[in-house]
């Protein structure tokens, strides 16, 4: 395994690394502009009432004239730059075993070496869950190292950050899992990145859409989205665990069957 | 017990046939050659030994193991080189040894760099800067590291120099001669000629003959030629059954020998004969006419 792994590592460390100090700058930016946004929010929303609704919808829950300043924080972890570099680095690894490997032909080397394909398997799962960890832990950093400028009732405490970035590495685990699903069925890459891409968009808009569009509701509960609400974490400080759980169900299901398929079929560079 | 063995192993790509029911046997220290032009069938075989692919029909053991379902435990005993190498591009002969030494669980150090020298390999050269001979000796290089039991190569000259072709051809005899079995598939029957005990011609998906290379040999015509004294002996001579006229030029006569070499002497001997040459049996028609006879039987 550990020659699996050093393999992966070696592929891996500049990207992840990449993606990590940039959701840690995007982070110190968000924190230090949200207090100077959320000054003129209540503006914004008697001018633009518009606003007030496109800003339930990136929460993904409803808020009312006098947004709280806590809430606003939760911006911070919504906000689709973040998102975007998250599911970056999800989606670049679920795809690698085995639609890149045969999509660039190294498939028949990987599997000349005396490995299952289980293992192979498993070695990426492990680096995706052990670089999500980096790579959000680089993020919270970021958030950490510019708190200070923010006021202090908006600063989220550390237990409510630390619920917030478990339920985003929830996020995270079923956005990879669902990569590694659609990659153990693809031969191409460019066609299994499409697919996992066109899945989180989708689940975004229907998130945005379900705030603003009442039949877009009833079918909500299918975007990932529905199961992360930073928002209502900072209002209520509770853990969302059902909605963990239900993150963690649809990681454990996809991982899962992705393994068993990259195990039953044939694989060779095409 | 063979090292490898197929028994009517058969593999489709939707409707349209891979390979039909091969069977094949190698044993430990033979270098078995795999013979047929592009898109019979070779590469597929060697996808279904190396577990890449799952049969539709048949079976394929390497060890006595099914290539299917213990693929990663046989592959401890073999050494691939796939026909179509392609590396990750930032991988070095350093990288590559210690990545494949980790994996196998043994340290392939030593006898990587001594193969690496005698390929005249850079050690530090990463994939990416690399010239495609260059590649496939770094490929050679990491299936040969270990002492497989099995060697499968598919198409392994391609690329290389005529220089690296026979010290390939040097190693794939050493190893045959410490006991491996060497599965050396190609498309060129002059490399296989020179380094193959024994050989067969897939066509089609489909073995079209599995013998060893002495008795295609006997198989094989000898390309005769008679110099009579003048154009008119020439033309007027009465040549024997066991001699099939492929031309007439000149006072030259060019036949093809069926059979052993003393009835010709018998017979030439009661000739005008001003000379008569008898080449080295000729696989290359062989091959040709089994080629031409499988063609006809589809």
């Amino acid at each position: 395994m550990r020659g699996l792994l050093q393999k992966t590592l070696r592929e891996l460390w500049v990207s992840t690394l990449l993606i990590g100090l940039g959701l840690a700058g995007a982070n110190m930016l968000l924190t230090f502009l949200i207090p100077k946004v959320q000054m003129q929010l209540g503006d914004v929303f008697e001018r633009l009432p518009f606003a007030q609704t496109m800003m339930s919808a990136l929460l993904g829950t409803e808020v009312g004239k006098e947004l709280t300043a806590r809430a606003m924080a939760s911006v911070l972890w919504v906000h689709p730059i973040v998102l975007a570099l998250v599911w970056t680095q999800a989606i670049n690894l679920s795809t690698r075993v085995p639609a890149g490997e045969v999509d660039r032909g190294t498939i028949d080397f990987l599997l000349g070496l005396p490995v299952s394909r289980r293992l192979v398997y498993a070695c990426e799962v492990v680096m995706l869950l052990a670089t999500g960890v980096l790579v959000i832990a680089m993020g919270f950093a970021g958030h950490r190292a510019m708190a200070p400028v923010m006021p202090a009732d908006m600063r989220p405490d550390l237990q409510s950050s630390l619920i917030i970035m478990a339920n985003f590495y929830c996020l995270y685990l079923a956005v990879g899992g669902v990569g590694f699903l659609v990659s153990a069925l693809c031969s191409h890459r460019g066609r299994a990145v499409a697919i996992v891409l066109a899945l989180v968009l989708g689940s975004f808009l229907l998130n945005f859409a379900a705030q603003l569009w009442p039949p877009a509701q009833r079918v909500a509960f299918l975007g990932v989205l529905e199961y992360y609400r930073p928002a209502l974490v900072l209002q209520s400080g509770e853990v969302p665990w059902s909605d963990m759980l239900v993150l963690l169900a649809i990681a454990a299901f996809a991982l899962i069957a992705g393994g068993e398929v990259m195990a039953r079929r044939s694989l060779c560079t095409t | 017990m063979a090292m490898l063995r197929t028994t009517n192993l058969t593999r489709r790509y939707g409707a349209r046939l891979g390979v039909d029911r091969v069977n094949l046997a190698v044993d430990a220290g033979e270098v078995f050659g795999f013979l047929g032009p592009n898109g019979a069938g070779k590469t597929t075989t060697i996808r279904l030994l190396m577990g890449f692919l799952r049969p539709h029909a048949g079976q394929a053991e390497i060890g006595g193991l099914d290539c299917w379902r213990h693929s990663a435990r046989l592959k401890r005993d073999v050494g691939y080189l796939p026909g179509d190498l392609r590396l990750y591009p930032w991988l070095t002969l350093t990288t590559a040894t210690s990545i494949v030494s980790q994996t196998r669980g043994m340290n392939i150090s030593a006898r990587a760099s001594e193969l690496a020298e005698r390929f005249e390999l850079e050690p530090t050269l990463p994939v990416r800067k690399m010239s495609r001979g260059t590649r496939q000796k770094l490929g050679l290089v990491l299936a040969m590291a270990h002492r497989p039991r099995l060697l499968i190569l598919d198409e392994p000259t391609s690329g290389l120099d005529p220089l690296m072709q026979s010290r390939l051809a040097d190693l794939v005899r050493e190893a045959a001669a410490a006991g491996a079995a060497v599965f050396f598939s190609s498309h060129t029957l002059s490399e296989v000629e020179s380094l193959c005990d024994r050989v067969a011609i897939v066509r089609r998906g489909k073995v079209i003959v599995d013998e060893s290379l002495d008795a295609l040999r006997h198989r094989a015509p000898r390309v005769v030629e008679l110099q009579y004294g003048d154009e008119h002996a020439a033309s007027a001579a009465v040549l024997p059954d066991f001699l099939q006229v492929v031309e007439r030029r000149g006072a030259v006569c060019r036949c093809e020998l069926e059979g052993t070499t003393p009835p010709l002497v018998t017979w030439a001997y009661q000739q005008p004969l001003v000379d008569i040459r008898i080449g080295r049996p000729d696989l290359e028609s062989v091959f040709h006419r089994l080629y031409h006879v499988g063609e006809e039987g589809t």
